[in-house]
């Protein structure tokens, strides 16, 4: 049994899609609808194939998805791009060049809806220009809609890409790893350095792979979503350790200059430790052999300062103000390794943070280049989202 | 009976199953292996191992699922479960807790790819309290 003409078009009025329409029209598109309903898990479009129907949804919920498949190998996965709820239409294909489905749609839960024969919505629509035009107004709408949601859908992409993209190199990494631990026969000296060397540029590479998706990802909303108490003393000891075997390579010692007493701070304690992290890996990089690399830290009036020093050879005046940015080596970094992303995800950690990180050459009495020293300015007055939202509230 | 300890090794790529596989057959293990988590569920149907090494992103089943079903499972409420994946590992408790409301039961965790040193003295650690 299918509902009456009059409570389809009622529900009709009540879609994103056709609510401004008058009641004649509603009456009218009424007739070529028929109600049907999807279990969860059923396909309801396929993306591709030809789009001759929009669903108003009354009842329940559809995903919108989009296959993602990288290579030959990987598995290919559907990421949802949005929802629709009820009142929202599915299928507005059916009313665009070249009507075939731009995605594909499943039911997530059992669903009703209402079923508009596309065909026939053209046709009608072609022949009432008024309320033609009101549809694909509400439709633009609908589409910029989503065009906004695919900045989310951007992040949700590039885990996958992430996840896809280090998947082989996890196996060659491990396979790699088997055979220097000997666990599948003895090397050569010869064979035993050129492995190390495959150990070494993957590294770099998966490195580098999540340093370009981190910087795609990194958003100051997502940050601050991420903002906590949190000990920065503890922070700075964890980046220490992260760096340990880079300064143990070149024999470099970090020496530390805290506060008497670090106090807790709000912030994003996961990206200040990156933070600290790339500043110091960054002067372990460029410092000579067997030096030091000063880490200190104090507080003034409304902030925290780090600070990081190096004894390198400094960075060439003309580099000094393209440093933060994507993608940028200094002219003179030679073939120290990396792909310039360091210093321009620390930045914008740090803008999330309505913080500085600032850097200046330092010169010895001679006049001579002597090093270079980066500084991080961390406020005092950040809010958790809890504090936000307490903000807020009405007083009591 | 098999006196030697016995793992479950879970991962959907074949390599880092070959890989991994390589390290342990050094050491006196009772190895199987499974490629999704469906597999893996069979598998501990049969016998529970005294340590199950699960990846997180997987076909049919992912990894979390598993461990969702196991830790509501009394049967294996002594089997430690060691994680290596690709997968970081704060967002891969966040992800569990979010979808579960509990903090993920799991006694180690290593991200991808594993030193066969490292692997090999916590596979150690956690076969060793079974004995």
């Amino acid at each position: 049994m299918t509902a009456s003409l009059s409570v389809i078009a009622e529900r009709l009025g009540k879609s994103e899609v056709f609510q401004s329409l008058p009641e004649k029209d509603l009456l009218e598109i009424a007739e070529f609808c028929h109600e049907d309903v999807y279990q969860d898990g059923q396909e309801v479009f396929v993306e591709g194939e030809p789009a001759n129907q929009m669903l108003v949804v009354e009842r329940g919920k559809l995903a919108i998805e989009k296959k993602i498949q990288l290579g030959r190998h990987s598995t290919p996965r559907n990421a949802t791009i949005a929802y629709i709820n009820p009142n929202q239409i599915a299928g507005f294909s059916t009313l665009t060049q070249p009507q075939l489905h731009s995605a594909t749609v499943v039911a997530i839960e059992p669903t009703r809806v209402c079923v508009i024969d596309g065909i026939q919505l053209r046709k009608y629509l072609a022949d009432h220009p008024d309320a033609g035009y009101q549809v694909i107004n509400a439709i633009t709408n609908l589409v910029r809609g989503r065009y906004q949601s695919a900045t989310s859908t951007l992040t949700y992409f590039l885990s996958i890409v992430s996840h896809e993209l280090r998947t082989p190199l996890a196996a060659v990494e491990n396979y790699l790893q088997t055979i220097l631990g000997g666990f599948a026969g003895e090397l050569n000296p010869k064979q035993e350095r050129m492995l190390n060397r495959c150990v070494i540029r993957v590294t770099d590479l998966s490195a580098l792979i999540s340093d370009v998706v981190d910087l795609a990802r990194m958003r100051p909303e997502q940050i601050q979503a991420d903002f906590e108490w949190f000990d920065p003393g503890e922070v700075g000891r964890e980046s220490i350790e992260d760096t340990r075997l880079a300064a143990a390579e070149k024999n470099i010692q970090i020496r530390i200059q805290p506060p008497p007493e670090f106090k807790p701070i709000v912030g994003s304690r996961r990206r200040m430790r990156q933070v600290f992290t790339n500043l110091l890996n960054n002067a372990i990089k460029f410092a000579p052999e067997d030096s030091i690399v000063l880490f200190k830290a104090w507080y003034e009036k409304d902030k925290l300062i780090f600070l990081v020093e190096d004894s390198g050879p400094g960075i060439p005046p003309e580099d000094l103000g393209f440093i933060f940015t994507d993608f940028f080596r200094a002219s003179n970094v030679g073939d120290s390794p990396g792909a310039g992303l360091g210093l321009s995800i620390a930045k914008k950690i740090m803008d999330a943070h309505h913080g500085d990180i600032l850097v200046e050459n330092l010169i010895d009495e001679d006049g001579n280049p002597s090093g270079s020293r980066f500084s991080v300015h961390i406020p005092l007055n950040l809010s958790t989202p809890e504090m936000r939202r307490r903000e807020w509230l009405p007083d009591k | 009976m098999n006196e030697n300890p016995s793992i479950l090794i879970v991962d959907d790529d074949p390599d880092i199953l070959d890989g991994i596989l390589l390290i342990l057959e050094s050491q006196n293990y009772h190895l199987r292996s499974a490629r999704d988590g469906i597999q893996c569920l069979a598998l501990l149907k049969e016998e529970v191992p005294d340590l199950l090494i699960l990846d997180l992103l997987m076909p049919r089943m992912d990894g979390w699922g598993v461990i969702r079903e196991v830790r509501s499972d009394s049967r294996y409420a002594d089997m430690p479960i060691m994680i290596l994946t690709t997968v970081i590992e704060d967002a891969s408790r966040r992800r569990y807790e979010l979808e579960t409301g509990h903090s993920m039961d799991i006694q180690a965790y290593i991200e991808k790819p594993a030193k066969p040193d490292h692997l090999l003295s916590m596979v150690e650690e956690l076969t060793r309290r079974k004995k």
